[in-house]
């Protein structure tokens, strides 16, 4: 289909028969507007104005929690550590699945205590799903600062989750064999971005801190920019484990892609929009789709031509 | 890691037997040397042992071995409640929050290990304790989320042993001064104290926690205490126990050459390194 085309589309904010007429390939798209026609004329603008607002509240939501973080170096105690592992106002542990996984494995010790600290994470992502990659990450908001350096757009080569769910396996089976969680300790990029917020500012601070430490977490940030570089979002779709293990809760959690029937244009606007590379489109037939990719970013139901009425980010149903 | 406290341990031996007064401490410790040394080497400190059972007296200066010289190196002290090091390097994920918590605390004695060990890295430990010792505070212990720090009473915090090195400390040559006894948290139920002629002469017993707090506050330049890991000075503690004995038992004479002989000059030369006392 024609991309100006679709741009005229989304920025009328309104789905006239005309403007599509001049596109041959869209014929069945036609078809289906004209027999929905009234409603797609509805106010979009209510319904842009909230999806815009979802975007925006993704970014509050991921740089308020890092602002919260930071606190901790002023000496503010309401988030403590990093997204591994941290303690919120005083008494609450949270830690992050993953790393609790290899933890354990490493160990081979269950404890009470270190369950407690999963359970809040468990309920939040069997509500809201993969939602941490999309709403929480520090390195979605930083590869789409890379996002916007003005590079090529570039394709990333298709990656299957099978991929990913190799490397929970291995990282397990090292961890397992060599009695340290080895991703979450050396190569996670969330330890690493918080050990070099840490490392930075206690060195900045004046107290004495190993370069190494500083030099390794920033490395592994910056190999992370340099992929993203290249292949965007090639790391989150394919190979973060933390993401793959967040995505299985996709399977089952309350929040989830949603469509409503009878409208779609079958523009495939959504599916440019997402850059987890989720095919929404083609699934449109469905009530809703649980895929282990999706981070509930809504930028297709931004993107979407009908401003978020056929596909939507939608509680229970 | 494990080799240099050995090697130390057998430097100290082949100066010991110049004293001639603990042959039999002396001796084990060649034979500990024997072990791990080649034959030839051994045998000749077994020979230069033997030798050095007559009475020789003590020649001031050089010759004359300053007890213990046998502070272990390496290891990292970890904070207070951490499991043995096995169970507490495998659920430590290196989330930070013990290192940040004791920055909220204003203590600041918390930092990360970097690839010196390339095992340790990422994993908290103790900084510099004549700087950061740790207070005590017990707030990171039960706010590890992983459990690698276990909530522990005070007195039963065991993140290492301080050693007073004797050669240094102003108590064992001729002075007062037990300014490290008032700085433990656990005072009286650490400290032991000998009053001699040669001053009144500190030593920690095994109930330390390893906190560091005397390490900081001793006035010698460089402090004239370390705290080694508990596994560390099992390696070495029959000779440090050895050698206390040894000097409290010491005749004027020989304690004489050895103060002023060996550790006074050491003494000053460390006074003049004032560069963190008081800050
Ligand atoms: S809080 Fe616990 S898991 Fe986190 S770095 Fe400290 S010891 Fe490791
Ligand atoms: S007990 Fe307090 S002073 Fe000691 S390491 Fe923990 S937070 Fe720091
Ligand atoms: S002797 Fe030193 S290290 Fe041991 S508990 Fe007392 S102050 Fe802490
Ligand atoms: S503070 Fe230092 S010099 Fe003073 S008695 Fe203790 S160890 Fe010796």
């Amino acid at each position: 289909m024609d991309r100006t085309c679709l741009r005229l589309w989304q920025r009328e904010g309104s789905l006239s028969v005309n403007t599509v007429k001049n596109n041959d390939d869209s014929d069945m798209a036609t078809d289906r507007l004209k027999h929905s026609g009234p409603e797609i004329q509805a106010p979009s603008s209510v319904v842009r104005q909230s999806s815009l607002k979802l975007s925006r509240l993704r970014r509050f939501v991921a740089l308020g929690i890092i602002m919260l973080f930071l606190l901790q170096f002023v000496r503010i105690k309401i988030l403590v550590g990093g997204l591994g592992g941290s303690v919120a106002v005083w008494f609450v542990k949270i830690l992050d699945v993953f790393a609790y996984t290899e933890s354990l494995t490493a160990s081979g010790d269950f404890t009470l205590a270190a369950f407690g600290a999963v359970v809040p994470v468990l309920g939040m992502y069997l509500i809201l799903g993969r939602a941490f990659c999309g709403w929480v990450c520090p390195m979605d908001f930083l590869f789409e600062v890379i996002g916007k350096t003005g590079r090529k757009p570039r394709k990333t080569p298709n990656i299957s989750p099978v991929w990913g769910y190799a490397v929970v396996g291995s990282f397990l089976i090292a961890s397992g064999v060599m009695g340290v969680p080895v991703f979450t300790n050396y190569f996670s990029h969330l330890t690493n971005f918080f050990r070099f917020l840490t490392g930075t500012v206690s060195f900045g601070l004046g107290f004495p801190v190993e370069p190494e430490v500083i030099v390794f977490s920033g490395g592994t940030i910056a190999a992370l920019l340099v992929l993203e570089y290249f292949f965007p979002r090639f790391w989150c779709r394919g190979l973060c484990p933390i993401g793959r293990i967040y995505g299985l809760f996709n399977k089952v959690s309350l929040l989830r892609l949603a469509f409503t029937e009878g409208v779609c244009g079958e523009c495939s606007l959504c599916d440019q929009q997402c850059y987890m590379g989720v095919k929404i489109a083609r699934n449109i037939d469905r009530s809703s789709l649980r895929d282990v990719n999706c981070i509930y970013c809504g930028r297709c139901a931004e993107g979407c031509a009908t401003k978020g009425k056929i596909v939507s980010l939608r509680f229970w149903r | 890691m494990s080799d240099k406290p050995r090697q130390r341990v057998r430097e100290a031996g082949g100066k010991h037997q110049a004293l001639g007064l603990f042959a039999d401490t002396a001796m084990q410790i060649t034979r500990r040397a024997f072990l791990g040394l080649s034959v030839t080497g051994s045998a000749l400190a077994l020979f230069g042992s033997a030798v050095s059972c007559s009475d020789q007296p003590p020649d001031s200066g050089e010759g004359v071995a300053g007890p213990l010289s046998i502070f272990p190196v390496g290891g990292s002290i970890r904070p207070p409640g951490a499991l043995p090091e096995k169970q507490f390097r495998a659920k430590c994920i290196s989330c930070g929050v013990c290192v940040n918590v004791c920055h909220v605390m204003k203590y600041d004695a918390v930092a990360v290990a970097g690839l010196k060990d390339i095992r340790n890295f990422g994993t908290p430990q103790i900084r510099d304790m004549r700087d950061f010792p740790c207070a005590l505070c017990m707030e990171c212990p039960g706010q590890c989320p992983t459990g690698a720090l276990k909530k522990t009473e005070k007195e039963k915090v065991s993140m290492g042993m301080a050693l007073i090195d004797f050669s240094l400390c102003f108590g064992w040559n001729g002075d007062v001064c037990l300014s490290c006894s008032k700085a433990c948290p656990m005072g009286g139920s650490i400290f032991d104290f000998y009053n001699g002629e040669w001053g009144n002469q500190p030593y920690i017993n095994d109930n330390c926690v390893g906190c560091g707090l005397c390490v900081k506050y001793c006035p010698l330049g460089g402090s004239a205490i370390k705290v080694v890991t508990k596994k560390q000075y099992e390696r070495v503690k029959g000779q440090y126990v050895a050698d206390s004995r040894k000097l409290m038992a010491m005749q004027g004479e020989q304690r004489y050459a050895i103060v002023y002989g060996q550790n006074l000059p050491q003494i000053m030369a460390k006074g003049r390194l004032v560069e963190r006392e008081y800050r």
